[in-house]
């Protein structure tokens, strides 16, 4: 394994005032210069296929196949996107036409919110890493500190800033613990934080003795609803999918899966079908599941396994030395179940290749769990009928919500991805990364002749202006109250009728008055 | 500033009979347990329902004008004319804003069009968060609330901590709440640090702080504990920018009216003013004349000028004031007994002056001269970024020359302080000044989840089969497989060369079109024959 060199901590000071310094310079100022930098990043990735998809191999044993799909392709897009979209988000925006302000010409302004810092955690290291592209276009200057736990992709992103991006602006730092309590101690004009929840709170805490907004994108036990009336064999195959993926370290994998008492057998069938398709006998020597990270993570999630007291009938393999723990599927769970467990009324995500299926009487019971817990990151639900997936999403609050899929929710440019609750706060992709990195700065122009209408605003405040201020300047409701009803106005009504009967009745009369 | 400073004795209170009761700690859990109770049974589910109470907000304020009115004119000696168009007119506007537009905020968003992704029907839904907490400050205590009319419209349900330092006005918002709103989604809580200590032991799905840095910081510490999102509303030393080229009657009119409403009691007011020497002196013989036009010979009896708000707030300003080096042109008389301070105006302050040390927050204006525009700039970028920055000019390419150079968390051109009126624009701070907005639909979003959904058809897998494992065989082995190709040269590389291929193969088509333009005439003839 690579080693990797961790970045001194008496440096992170310096790099940021270095950082700070080139910000205040208005080195970022121009769009054509974030364009560029975009551009570059875009190719520092694509230049370096063969060699990121070695480094993930290294770190994470991952298939070369889920590197293109989840880390390269993603941070890729991400960049065009802005490149492609930089010039509108950054054009002052126009509000809505309002007659007391229009005088004003109100406008927003996209104004960088400074030097911001990005912490990546180790299962992504370059989808998390999209956020940066929001903080290029916004016109920021952004220190990342990616994982100690996959040194050799780590190694290779800070090999290659430096060729690829202005070192002025954008730079990596390394390390573990403390640095990353160094670099907390600082300033910093806004932090986007992905990982734990233990951790946000650490970083949401020291970001509080500075002022500086947070973005947490955090995880938490996503549930995977399946209803009676769902394709079986679709679900199974897309679960099975979304759950391995990276064996299982994924933040918006289905945690674990509800599925009505009386079709769980059905649902099992199809498990067992695309478990042998996906990694036929042994998925140990299959080439099409990655390994975990850590041998902590190894002990916690096998730990979980071991204790379940539920019945493994997938997979269920460990191995320490390899950190190898197979695709395993365990039915019967409870909801006491190890691989259930709350602390602290906090469920604890299980971010490994292990999924339960609880069944429950019905769908209606399923919700009433999710809503007793902390909001998900995602929410998948699985029927032929969309009424049922409506009455899912309606019921129930996470941060994104997909039917009759998963994950597809990570990798829309077009949409917000963020938590709720336990989930985290804040929002990343496209323009939301962008919005994230920008302070909106209104812009008012008060013109003179203003002061002909407002002049009651200045002292003294006589009885005349007095008066004014209670009658003509107090907003009217135009509403009537509530209960009241729409009173139907019957003057006006009779009024109406009255005339169009008049005009009937002389309607000769009109006529003639009319010729003549 | 506000929410922490232990209340102080209020000589007028007892002829309001305003005695604030406070809530009795224990009663805090269950107030907060009972309206999540409401908002999980999804009692505020209904626009119809939201709108019902925003309608009822408006009215409870317009009901009782003349309440709120006595209120803060014993709470803070405030002239009504500020109280109606400061407080009671902002906060019925801000509900009626909703009132109009939560039907529209409500439905979910279309994502832009994408080619890729148009089959999942991508949408974003707006989640109310759950409920909120709104802490408010004793200067506006109508209009720092009306963020809850973003709550209401978002379908939250709310507890409001009005001020202490406020008891009239906070007491009459207690005892209407109920009578106007539903109280299993909106409460009132009254009360000081102990009460406020409570409230943030206790966890919230979102959390607006309106007050200072200080509290700021112990709001945040609080809610990161429970992993809380919070707006906060901080202030600042807002500077003003003047320049030789200002419509100075203007300017004077505008600044000293924006500087001693609510005797200066506003975050956004104009904390000190930044010109060159020339400037300074023409600035103070306009703000001489303003100040006889506004509050005629004594401002003490004049009506149109407000009290500071507590005897602890009066001694820090009338302190600032007493140590500072710079000369006093205007004002300066100041009673404790009153807690009044004369709407002052000092001039030739230095940089390292006391009124230079911390946000005023009183009727002080500081004029701070600089060798030139660009000394004022480099001044304000090297300090923290301002909740508000305004400049004076005619000048519209220096008023733009100042707007690019500086940051704040707003900017107005020949004005102050008017920004906070507005429905339309976020009211925020950046840096110091704190974060997120408010105001119209900023208060609405800020109190909703942004979330994206997303409807996978089953035909998806037959484009998409390579998603799925054995990733051998059936997968293209290129290393490159699925990774999308870069469209743009790569910066710095040349454009790459005019397509002539396709020009000269467009030329050569319309070249044989024209020359058998007769045969393609016949034979369309012939085939319509």
């Amino acid at each position: 394994m690579a080693s990797l060199v961790y970045t001194p901590v008496h440096d992170l000071p310096q790099i940021r005032e270095h950082l700070r310094a080139s910000f205040r310079r208005g080195k970022t100022d121009s769009v054509a210069y974030r364009k560029e930098q975009l551009l570059q990043l875009a190719y520092l990735f694509q230049d370096n296929i063969p060699r990121f998809q070695e480094a993930l191999l290294a770190d994470l044993r991952r298939p070369k196949i889920e590197t293109n799909l989840f880390d390269l392709s993603i941070i890729i897009n991400e960049c065009m996107y802005a490149y492609k979209n930089i010039e509108s988000w950054t054009k002052p925006e126009k509000v809505p036409f309002s007659i007391d302000w229009f005088a004003f010409s109100p406008k927003v302004y996209k104004e960088p919110k400074g030097t911001v810092l990005i912490i990546t955690p180790f299962n992504f290291p370059l989808y998390c890493l999209a956020p940066l592209t929001g903080a290029i276009a916004a016109g920021c200057a952004a220190v990342v500190k990616p994982s100690e736990l996959t040194p050799v992709t780590s190694a290779l992103l800070t090999e290659l800033f430096p060729k690829y991006l202005d070192n002025d602006l954008y730079r990596i730092v390394n390390g573990a613990v403390e640095e990353t309590t160094k670099l907390l101690e600082l300033q910093w004009d806004h932090i986007l934080y992905t990982g734990g929840g233990r951790v946000g709170r650490l970083i949401a805490k020291a970001a509080a003795t500075h002022l500086t907004p947070v973005t947490l994108e955090l995880g938490g036990k996503s549930p995977a609803v399946v209803d009676a009336n769902a394709d079986f064999d679709m679900a199974a195959k897309r679960i099975l999918w979304a759950k391995m993926i990276n064996a299982g370290q994924v933040c918006v994998a289905p945690d674990y899966v509800l599925v009505p008492r009386h079709v769980q057998s059905k649902l099992v069938d199809a498990f067992k079908k695309h478990w042998f398709a996906f990694y036929g006998p042994d998925p140990h020597t299959s080439d099409s599941f990655s390994r975990i990270c850590s041998e902590s993570h190894w002990d916690r999630i096998s730990g979980m396994l071991k204790n379940t007291q539920g019945n493994v009938i997938l997979g269920g393999e460990m191995s320490k030395e390899d950190k190898y723990i197979s695709p395993t599927v365990v039915t019967h769970v409870s909801f006491t179940d190890s691989l259930m467990k709350e602390q602290a009324q906090n469920p604890l995500e299980i971010f490994g290749p292990v999924l339960p299926i609880v069944s429950v009487p019905d769908i209606d019971s399923a919700l009433e769990y999710i809503n007793s817990h902390d909001h998900p990151l995602a929410l998948y639900a699985f029927s032929n009928d969309a009424n049922v997936c409506d009455y899912v999403r309606k019921r129930t609050l996470s941060g994104a919500f997909v039917a009759n899929d998963l994950l597809f929710q990570g990798i829309v440019s077009a949409a917000p991805f963020g938590g709720v609750g336990g989930s985290g706060y804040g929002v990343h992709k496209g323009k939301f990364s962008f919005d994230t990195f920008t302070h909106q700065r209104p812009v008012l122009r008060s013109p003179k002749w203003i002061d002909l209408l407002m002049s009651i605003r200045y002292p003294p405040y006589t009885d005349k202006n007095l008066k004014k201020a209670n009658q003509a300047a107090m907003p009217k409701i135009p509403y009537p109250r509530p209960g009241e009803g729409d009173s139907v106005n019957w003057m006006r009504w009779s009024v109406a009728v009255f005339t169009v009967l008049l005009v009937v009745a002389n309607r000769t009369r009109v006529l003639d008055a009319i010729r003549a | 500033m506000a929410a922490f400073t232990p209340a102080s004795p209020f000589t007028q209170a007892a002829a309001m009979s305003s005695e604030l009761v406070y809530t009795p700690i224990d009663d805090i859990v269950s107030i907060r347990n009972h309206v999540r109770a409401s908002f999980r049974a999804g009692k505020a589910k209904s626009v119809a329902f939201r709108k019902e109470q925003l309608l009822q907000l408006a009215y409870l304020i317009q009901d009782n004008t003349d309440r709120f009115q006595a209120a803060l004119k014993n709470d803070l000696g405030r002239p009504v004319v500020e109280s109606n168009l400061f407080d009671i007119s902002a906060m019925i506007t801000e509900a009626l804003h909703s009132y109009k537009n939560v039907d529209a905020w409500v439905k979910p968003d279309k994502a832009p069009f994408d080619s890729t992704f148009f089959a999942f029907s991508p949408k974003v839904h707006k989640e109310p968060k759950g409920v909120a907490l709104i802490i408010s400050p004793f200067n506006y205590p109508l209009w720092c609330l009306t963020p809850i009319t973003g709550a209401i419209a978002a379908g939250c349900a709310v507890v409001i901590k009005p001020s202490e330092l406020t008891p009239a006005t906070s007491q009459l918002l207690a005892e209407l709440f109920p009578k106007y709103l539903d109280p299993d989604l909106y409460r009132v809580v009254n009360g000081a640090v102990a009460e406020t200590t409570q409230l943030l032991a206790l966890q919230w799905d979102h959390i607006l702080y309106t007050g200072s840095g200080r509290v700021g910081r112990i709001v945040a510490t609080a809610a990161a504990r429970h992993l809380t999102p919070v707006t906060l509303e901080l202030g600042g030393k807002s500077p003003v920018l003047i320049d030789a080229n200002a419509d100075f009657e203007l300017t004077a009119r505008r600044l000293l009216w924006g500087k001693m409403m609510n005797s200066g009691q506003t975050c956004t007011a104009p904390d000190y003013v930044l010109v060159t020497e020339p400037v300074q002196k023409r600035l103070v013989e306009a703000l001489k004349a303003q100040w006889t036009k506004f509050y005629g010979g004594d401002p003490r009896t004049s009506g149109s000028f407000s009290r500071i708000c507590a005897h602890s707030h009066w001694e820090r300003i009338a302190g600032l004031l007493a140590e500072t080096k710079g000369e006093v042109v205007l004002g300066g008389d100041t009673d404790r007994a009153d807690k009044y301070i004369a709407p002052t105006v000092v001039q030739n302050v230095s940089f390292s002056d006391s009124l230079m040390s911390e946000e005023l927050f009183g009727p002080i204006l500081a004029i701070v001269p600089v060798p030139s525009m660009d000394a004022a700039l480099e001044y304000v970028n090297n300090h923290d970024a301002p909740l508000a920055l305004y400049v004076f000019s005619k000048d519209a390419k220096f008023r733009a020359h100042v707007r690019a150079n500086t940051l704040s968390g707003m900017f107005v051109e020949n004005d102050v302080v008017v920004q906070g009126g507005s429905s339309i624009t976020p009211f925020g701070g950046v840096g110091p000044s704190g974060y997120g907005s408010h105001k119209g639909k900023y208060s609405f979003d800020t109190f909703v989840h942004h979330r994206s959904s997303f409807n996978s058809p089953k035909w998806i897998d037959s484009v998409e089969a390579t998603r799925f494992p054995p990733y051998t065989g059936k997968v293209v082995t290129n290393a490159n497989a699925l990774v999308p190709s870069i469209p743009y040269p790569r910066p710095g590389a040349q454009k790459p060369p005019t397509k002539w291929g396709r020009w000269a193969f467009l030329s050569l088509a319309f070249a044989l079109i024209a020359a058998n333009r007769q045969r393609i005439v016949a034979l369309v003839k012939g085939a319509g024959a």
